[in-house]
Parts: structure tokens; C-alpha cells; sequence
């Protein structure tokens, strides 16, 4: 009922899904919210609608007939720019994984509420709509940082951070309350030809939880996501320009 | 016993011999001064001493020998065979009948000496081989105990006691002693015993009644060309046949009927032991299933019941506004709906639930260890909690914790079950504290709340799937199977799960680690 400001234009999405109780229910759901919504029950015709509609956003079912979601996601980023949320089921790591990889922004665990789906899109929109380069702090807890000096304070105290480190904590910043994969630390951070050193990144991981973190406690900004990635938590006030 | 046994080979006779001829040198001398009845009764103690050591036959030679060398040495004339008056005569025909029969006598008493010494020994074998029938534990301990005994009292070179293999197509050795080399034809002949139910080699046994041993053919008999010296008994109950005793006598000489008489009753009393094994064995795994059965109908209604449940509610909830029609208070359906949410909630934690256990239970849930820093692990399951419920939870760190070999998702999952366990049994806004400390080679965890506590009773109980503690009243909506995956993942980690009293109230979980857990993945 909170919902962002109605669009000027009604935000498209496509769902594609090859369970028709799936497609009923978000459906109703979203257009509930005035999205307009296009379904697909195939992989192949949502790669049809995505060319034929340019949604805003892509909603894709990694379990489909015929091309396989992850084939679908791999084909729809060749081109397509806007985010796409994975619906996966339980266990199904590697896959979540690999579209990730592939290039998709979030994923959802089936069954998962409405209210869930709804607020990974209001934030995946947010982040391709709005200029990234406006986010110049972010501020989480006792955590300040600020990406243009790229400096961060913890509890008012500066903190040396190496270059690599700060790059981390930034990218995770950025993404804040979405999982990224080690993959993609590794292949903005360091470079795409350092993608499988996962122990490199643990061990610069570790670094900065050291320093950001507080002794004796848990980690809260620098968070796992076992099997997967790392995960900065959503920002207080993600839209503070500064 | 080296002399005794030099004296006693080649049956005695050179000994008796021996005896006769020194006793004999010893009176020369004296022959001029002694009478000749006088003499004669020096050589009844050779006589005597003969049969008790050496047996009748070899005291009746040493008799003659005796008879003769008077005759030559003693009487004149002396060396011919010839006597002068017919009192000599008398006195030597009445030395080798005094002689014969004293022999005799002492024979036969020393022959029942032996039979009392051995059937003693028999008796002792018997008495404790029925002893151990009671006492042991396993069939595998009776057979060992069995061909031992066959070993130890009637000397046999090689005693083994076969059964068939659980697949029922080849004998299988559950013991042997004595030699290890299979006697020829062995195999062949226990299996022939096993599927005959006949002895093999029991030759001796005629004069045993027909009742209290086995029919026995000899081993050409059971399969054409095979020559072999064994005895093969079968291990026979009225109902069935449980195995075969195989005994390898010493020597040629093969096994006397003593011998073979006390076989067939160690065959019979290892009959009986095997049998009762093998009935105790069966009425145990039959105890076995039916438990299993059990715990599966119980399973099966509790999984049942925890589906069916919310999944009822859920549908009686919008049935309910179908039924009402269109005009329902938008208010009114607002509110059902976030009470379909929360059965809908509640059916998904319990699928969630019983699809991890089953997974852990088949296996298909491996650990995948990776080298994790608790404290990590404790941060995830934090920011998967409620916001809510977030700032209830305290954690107590020690400062420096070496990092654990472990399953990063699986023991969050874990410990995310016993934080979310330890918020729902704590009243109000209590804290819930979480702890990490290391042991001398654990790690150790621990989730303490300030709930009602668990009584000792139920401290085992609460980890099994569906038990609901006593306090389980005061927090619905879990599913039962919690504290039952937590553990499960634990164990699979080599680790272990309990739980302790806290000191008002409360109840501590307290996981530990080993610190390599999962290195030997």
C-alpha cells in the first residue's frame, strides 16, 4: 500500500514462468500495484517479448521447458540492460549461482511473499533508474562511506582501507541488500582473468571485516551469503545524495 | 614326562624287558643263599608296576619274560629250560598264574582310571561348553569357544566349524583352531554334510546307540575319490541344521569311539547354541522392523498432521470469504489474508523442514567443509533473523577463535534453528545470548534464552523429530523438526548437541566442533 509514487509511465515487467498458478498470482499482484505485466510460459517466447516490449524489468523462472532459464538469461543479457530477478527453488545453489554469474541482479526463492518480490524490484529499479553516480555516501549503522573521497569512517573514526578493500566494501556498498557473487568481486575488483581465486578474496574479505567491523561482535556489514557471495546490508537511507 | 614317555614307547615292552632284566642281573648273585619262591617275589613288583604303567598285554609279556628267566637263572639246573622236581614245577606254573592275574588286575584298574580322568575332562568340556551355551553372546564366540575345546581335550591337529553364508550358496568358516590349512576335500565335504545332514567319518561310533549320534558314511561315499580322515559332524536340532564341526584327528589312527561319542555331544550342544543365536538373531531384527514400521506410521501422521493443518486453516480462511459473497468488509478480508499468510508460512517452514531432514537422512545433504570463521557464520544467521528480533540477540565472542572445518549454509542453518528456537521460548523482549569459545581441540557454541528451561526428562527427547516439550505450548507455529535437523547436521559434522539448565531459568544449547571437523572429508 506504501508504494513508491505511482509512475508517469506504468513500469513494464515481464514474467516468465512456465507454472500458470505462478503467472496468475503475479499478475494479480502487480498489476494490483499498476505495473503493467506481460507473461510468458516459455523461455523462447519470453526472449520474443522481451525484443517485442522492452520491459523494465525481467522476472525469470530458472526451471522452464525447452531453453533452460539460465540459457534464457544468458540470451536476454546480450542485449538487454534492465535487471533481471531470478525465481529459483530450494537447493538449487549452482544454478542461483551461474545466473548470477550470468549476469542476473537478485534472485528469489520460490515460495517467496509478495511483499518480498515487490521490494526487490522497487530496489533494482531505484538502482538502474536513479544515476548511480549520484550515491556519493552510503551510511549503514556506524559505517560511513564516502565513495567520491573514498574514505569511510567507523563510529566517526577514519579508517585506512587498502585500495582493493575499499574497492570491495564499494561494490558491496553500491549493491547494498543484493547478494554479489565472488565472481563479480573478483572480476570487477581484480580483473576477469582472477575470477576463480576465491581464496584471495576471502582473505581480503577478512582484512576488512577486521577493520570495519567491531571486535567481539558478528559482522554486520560485511555479510556472507554461504554458497554464494557477500551481501551489504540495505543501506539506512539509500537515497542520501550527500 | 619325558621319561615316562621314553619308558612307555613301543608300547612298554622294551621297558618291561628292561626292568626284568636288571631285577634279574641284581639277584645272580644271590641265587646260591635265596630259595627260588623267595625270588619269585621280586618280580611281582615288576609285574605290578608294569601294568600300571605300560597296560595288561605288556605285564602278561613281562609275566613270561619273568616265568623264563626264573626258570633259566633260578632254578637249577641252572640256564635250560629243564626243572629238576615237580615243586618247582609247581612253584613256577603258580608265579605265572599269581603273575597274570595281578598283572590283570592292575591293567584293568589303570584302564578305569583313564576312563574316570578322561570322562572327567568330557565332563568338564561338556559342562562348560552348556555353561558358555547360556552365557555367550554371540554365535561367533561359541564356535570359536567350541573349536578350541575340540582342539584342546581330544587333541585333534584341526577343528573348524562351518555354516552357510548369509546367501545361503557357499559354507562360510565362522572359527577354526589348530592347524589353518584346510584339510583335502574339506570344502567339498562340509558342503555335502550341509545339504546332506549326514556325518562324515564317524566309523568308530557303532557301539554309540543309534539315537545320540549321527548317520555317518565315509568320505568316498559322500563324494566318489576323495580320501580324507576327518570327521564331519553335523550340527542338527530337530528343526534345523546349523553347521558342520570338523574334526582332523592327530594321526593315522583316527579318532577313537570315545572320542567320537564326545564329538557328537559337542555337536549337539553347539546345535543348540547356534540355533538359539540364530533365533535370538531373527527375533531381533524382527523387533527391529516392527520398531521401524512404527517409528515410520508415526512419521507418517506427523507429517501429515503438520501439513494438513495449516493447509486446512488456510483453506477454511478463504472458503469462508468466498462463501460471504462480494460484499465482505475489506477490513475483515485484510485480516483473514494476513492469517492465510501466516498458515501459508507455517506450511512452507514445514516443508522446508522436512525436506532438509530427509535430505540430511538419505545423505543427499553432504557437508561441504570449507574453512569458516564462526563469527561470519553468526552474521549471516543474525541478518536472516526478523529486524525485529535482531537487537534480542547478544553475543559473547571470545577474542580469538581459530577457524572450523565446516559446511558454511548447514551449521547457520543449524545454529539459525536454535536462535530462532531460543526467541520463540524466551517471554517478551528477553535476550537471547550466543557464545563462541574455543576448547582445548573444539570449538564450542553456545544459544542461551531465559525461557521456561527443559526438564531433564525431556533433554534427550527434544531433539527427535515431532517431540514438542512441555513448553512448547507457550510457542506455537514450529514444526517440530527443528532441534531434530540441527542435530542431524551437527553429527554430520562430527560434532555434537546438547542441551543444560541455566540458572534461574533457561535452557543453553551448546554445539561443539571438533576444531578440524570436516578435514577428513
Amino acid at each position: 500500500m506504501t508504494d513508491i509514487s505511482a509512475p508517469e509511465r506504468p513500469i513494464r515487467v515481464l514474467v516468465i514462468d512456465d507454472e500458470e498458478q505462478i503467472r496468475r498470482a503475479l499478475r494479480s499482484v502487480l498489476q494490483a500495484r499498476h505495473y503493467d505485466v506481460d507473461l510468458a510460459e516459455t523461455g523462447e517466447r519470453g526472449l520474443e517479448l522481451a525484443a517485442e516490449r522492452t520491459p523494465d524489468i525481467v522476472v525469470l523462472d530458472l526451471t522452464l521447458p525447452g531453453i533452460s532459464g539460465l540459457e534464457a538469461c544468458e540470451r536476454l543479457r546480450d542485449w538487454y540492460q534492465g535487471p533481471i530477478i531470478i525465481l529459483s527453488v530450494r537447493n538449487a545453489d549452482a544454478d542461483k549461482i551461474a545466473a548470477l554469474d550470468l549476469g542476473a541482479d537478485d534472485y528469489l526463492t520460490k515460495p517467496f511473499s509478495s511483499g518480498e518480490l515487490l521490494a526487490r524490484i522497487r530496489a533494482l529499479l531505484r538502482r538502474t533508474q536513479g544515476p548511480d553516480t549520484s550515491v556519493t555516501e552510503v551510511r549503514s549503522g556506524d559505517l560511513r562511506i564516502d565513495f567520491a573521497k573514498r574514505t569511510v569512517t567507523v563510529r566517526g573514526k577514519a579508517v585506512r582501507l587498502t585500495r582493493i578493500e575499499f574497492d570491495v566494501l564499494a561494490l558491496l556498498a553500491k549493491n547494498a541488500g543484493r547478494v554479489v557473487t565472488s565472481r563479480m568481486l573478483l572480476e570487477s575488483v581484480w580483473g576477469p582473468e582472477y575470477v576463480a581465486d576465491t581464496q584471495t578474496l576471502r582473505v581480503h574479505v577478512s582484512h576488512l571485516r577486521h577493520k570495519i567491523e567491531a571486535p567481539g561482535d558478528v559482522p554486520r556489514y560485511v555479510l556472507t551469503e554461504p554458497g554464494v557471495g557477500f551481501r551489504f546490508p540495505e543501506a539506512d537511507d539509500p537515497q542520501d545524495a550527500g | 614326562m619325558a621319561l615316562k614317555r621314553m619308558m612307555m614307547s613301543w608300547g612298554g615292552y622294551p621297558f618291561a624287558v628292561l626292568l626284568v632284566a636288571l631285577v634279574s642281573l641284581a639277584l645272580i648273585p644271590f641265587r646260591a643263599v635265596l630259595a627260588s619262591t623267595t625270588v619269585m617275589l621280586f618280580y611281582v613288583p615288576v609285574i605290578v608296576g608294569t601294568a600300571r604303567l605300560a597296560g595288561v598285554r605288556t605285564s602278561a609279556t613281562a609275566a613270561v619274560i619273568s616265568f623264563l628267566a626264573l626258570d633259566l637263572l633260578f632254578i637249577p639246573p641252572y640256564y635250560h629250560l629243564t626243572v629238576a622236581g615237580l615243586p618247582e614245577w609247581l612253584a613256577l606254573i603258580i608265579f605265572l598264574v599269581v603273575a597274570l592275574i595281578a598283572g590283570q588286575q592292575t591293567g584293568t584298574l589303570r584302564q578305569r582310571e583313564q576312563a574316570a580322568v578322561r570322562r572327567q575332562s568330557e565332563l568338564e568340556l561338556l559342562n562348560s561348553l552348556s555353561a558358555r551355551i547360556v552365557s555367550e553372546k554371540s554365535a561367533a564366540t561359541t564356535a570359536e569357544f567350541m573349536v578350541a575345546e575340540v582342539v584342546g581335550v581330544l587333541g585333534a591337529r584341526r577343528a573348524a566349524l562351518y555354516m552357510w553364508s548369509s546367501n545361503s550358496s557357499t559354507p562360510e568358516c565362522l572359527a577354526q583352531a589348530g592347524s589353518s590349512r584346510q584339510a583335502p576335500g574339506e570344502a567339498a565335504l562340509v558342503g555335502w554334510v550341509l545339504r546332506e545332514g549326514k556325518a562324515i567319518g564317524m566309523d568308530a561310533a557303532w557301539s554309540v546307540p543309534a539315537d545320540q549320534r549321527p548317520i555317518s558314511v565315509g568320505a568316498a561315499d559322500a563324494i566318489p575319490g576323495v580320501v580324507a580322515d576327518g570327521v564331519y559332524v553335523p550340527l542338527q536340532t530337530v528343526e534345523s541344521l546349523e553347521g558342520v564341526l570338523v574334526a582332523i584327528p592327530p594321526d593315522e589312527t583316527g579318532m577313537t569311539v570315545d572320542d567320537e561319542r564326545l564329538l557328537a555331544a559337542v555337536a549337539n550342544l553347539g546345535a543348540l547354541s547356534l540355533h538359539r543365536h540364530r533365533l535370538e538373531d531373527e527375533a531381533a531384527r524382527a523387533q527391529a522392523l516392527q520398531e521401524s514400521d512404527r517409528l515410520k506410521s508415526t512419521l507418517v501422521s506427523s507429517v501429515s498432521h503438520e501439513l494438513k493443518t495449516p493447509l486446512a486453516a488456510a483453506t477454511a480462511r478463504v472458503t469462508g470469504l468466498v462463501e460471504e459473497g462480494s460484499d465482505v468488509d475489506a477490513a475483515r478480508v485484510h485480516e483473514e489474508l494476513l492469517n492465510v499468510a501466516e498458515d501459508l508460512d507455517r506450511l512452507n517452514a514445514s516443508i522446508g523442514a522436512l525436506l532438509d531432514l530427509s535430505r540430511l537422512e538419505s545423505d543427499a545433504w553432504r557437508p561441504h567443509p570449507e574453512s569458516c570463521d564462526m563469527r561470519d557464520v553468526l552474521g549471516t544467521v543474525l541478518s536472516r533473523l526478523p529486524a525485529a528480533q535482531q537487537s534480542r540477540v547478544y553475543f559473547q565472542i571470545a577474542d580469538s577463535i581459530p577457524d572450523v572445518m565446516v559446511d558454511f549454509a548447514q551449521v547457520a542453518r543449524a545454529i539459525t534453528i536454535l536462535v530462532e528456537n531460543a526467541l520463540s521460548y524466551s517471554p517478551g523482549d528477553e535476550p537471547v545470548t550466543v557464545g563462541v569459545a574455543p576448547l582445548a581441540d573444539e570449538i564450542e557454541l553456545w544459544v542461551e534464552d531465559r525461557g521456561p528451561g527443559i526438564e531433564d526428562t525431556e533433554k534427550e527427547r527434544v531433539f527427535e523429530k515431532f517431540y514438542r516439550g512441555a513448553a512448547s505450548a507457550t510457542a506455537p507455529g514450529g514444526t517440530g523438526l527443528g532441534l531434530a535437523i540441527a542435530r542431524e547436521i551437527v553429527r554430520s559434522h562430527r560434532g555434537r548437541l546438547r542441551v543444560e539448565d541455566v540458572m534461574p531459568h533457561g535452557a543453553r544449547f551448546v554445539v561443539t566442533f571438533p576444531a578440524d571437523a570436516g578435514r577428513s572429508e
